[in-house]
């Protein structure tokens, strides 16, 4: 085994979070609310509801094959080449996912707060710090995950609340303005966002109660879609659609507003805290995969002499693309199709199929 | 710029190869070399200022026709 350590089922949820929320909250507002206007809150439920779907056809496939993870089974269900090759592919959406959620973190950091600083710095540091966390293994990251991440999402809450005062409900009339395809064009980005939860595959055989996976995987979807409908609610219902959907990082903006009784004001410092910890989280999670998946794909017996290598091709890669608007609009059309189609419900849905039809794997499902 | 880039790697390779070696675990030392080998093919290029392709445009081109709904 690779992994020694188990994690439970309350840290394995926390860490599905921290898989789907930071970037979801920073960057799908924009896109969403562009799409569905007013509308978007119809579109997170929508996506919400595609997320679980996923996640019940991840856990299903998963729980057919135990204590294997998803590049073990696709070729245990697809035969040895053709689930090398799936497995490859996995491996890249891992590398290359990683990248652009080096970018969104960078270029939020430098254009929101530091523009003097090169853009590299922050690449540089945050994988440092990743690549530290991943080397002490799966356990080490779900307990600092488990430390942190109910500390952020209260304070996400609390500022949340703090805004109420700025919202005004009639901005999100009139609903169903926008017809039923930009809706689902609009869930479409959060969807992708949701099914992120395809890693989860590569954890379950961790989990020390691997049979409430399926549990796991839609409690922290729920969670998932229940913040992002509250953070679109409060950008929709403070700046309203035409405004929301010109920023760039409109709940950056929505936090910024915020001020009480010209007292309790600049609270975007603690919405820096929540995304340096939120995406250091994301990152570490996909780079994990990346360097597990690796070393399973080889059949070697450590995957730690990889991170390090893993490391600099993310910053590298990540160092490819550095324009916002461009990575922005690669997010809004591309990645739906490559991510959502292909490696988080495509595949999936393939082997579940497979495995069905050639009768592989036991029971479930 | 590529100065630092070459104390990265010579750094990192000091840091796994002798262990690696002593545990004679040669296959994960070749996916090791192979990884940095990547690495350094895509980072020293960019290190001096050449512009590499961006792999997300291939990929913008390959799912053109779905991405064109989502506009």
């Amino acid at each position: 085994m690779l992994e020694q350590g188990k994690i439970d089922s309350k840290q394995a949820i926390l860490l599905l979070i921290s898989l789907v929320l930071p970037t979801a909250i920073l960057t799908a507002p924009a896109i969403t609310v562009k799409q569905a206007a007013q509308d978007a809150w119809l579109s997170i439920i929508v996506a919400t509801m595609a997320g679980l779907l996923i996640a019940a056809l991840v856990t299903g496939l998963s729980l057919r094959f135990p204590g294997k993870t998803l590049l073990e089974y696709a070729e245990e269900i697809l035969g040895r080449l053709p689930g090398k090759m799936v497995g490859l592919l996995y491996i890249w959406w891992f590398l290359h996912g990683n990248a652009l959620i080096l970018d969104e973190y960078a270029s939020f950091l430098c254009s929101a707060l530091m523009p003097d600083t090169p853009v590299i710095v922050f690449f540089v540091f945050v994988t440092v710090v990743a690549a530290l966390a991943v080397y002490s293994g799966l356990e080490v990251l779900s307990r600092f995950n488990q430390l942190f991440l109910p500390l952020v999402l209260g304070l996400l809450l609390v500022v949340f609340l703090l805004a109420a005062k700025d919202m005004e409900v009639t901005r999100l009339l009139p609903v169903f303005d926008k017809d039923a395809a930009a809706i689902l064009k609009g869930a479409v980005i959060p969807a992708s966002w949701f099914g992120e939860i395809v890693i989860f595959a590569l954890l379950i055989p961790f989990l020390d109660r691997a049979e409430e996976a399926p549990r796991v995987a839609v409690t922290a979807i729920l969670i998932c879609g229940l913040y992002l409908l509250i953070c679109i609610l409060v950008v929709v219902m403070i700046f309203g659609p035409h405004v929301s959907a010109r920023w760039i990082f409109p709940t950056f903006n929505t936090i910024r507003v915020v001020s009480i009784a010209n007292f309790l004001e600049r609270l975007e410092s603690i919405a820096i805290a929540v995304w340096m910890f939120g995406g250091f989280a994301k990152i570490g999670i996909f780079y994990y995969a990346a360097a597990l998946s690796s070393a399973q794909w080889l059949g070697l017996k450590d995957y730690r002499p990889l991170v390090a290598p893993v490391g600099v091709v993310l910053v590298a890669l990540a160092a490819l693309c550095r324009n916002i608007v461009e990575l922005l609009n690669f997010l809004a059309t591309a990645w739906p199709p490559y991510a959502l189609g292909l490696f988080e419900a495509g595949i999936p849905l393939l082997l579940l199929v497979v495995a069905r039809a050639r009768g592989k794997g036991g029971r479930g499902a | 710029m590529i100065v630092l880039l070459i104390i990265l790697f010579a750094g990192i390779i000091l840091l796994e190869v002798p262990g690696l070696v002593k545990k004679k675990m040669w296959r994960e030392l070749a996916a090791f070399a192979a990884y940095l080998a990547i690495g350094m093919a895509l980072s020293i290029p960019q290190a001096l200022g050449i512009r590499l392709p961006n792999p997300s445009k291939a990929i913008e081109a390959l799912f053109k026709p779905v991405a064109e709904l989502l506009k």
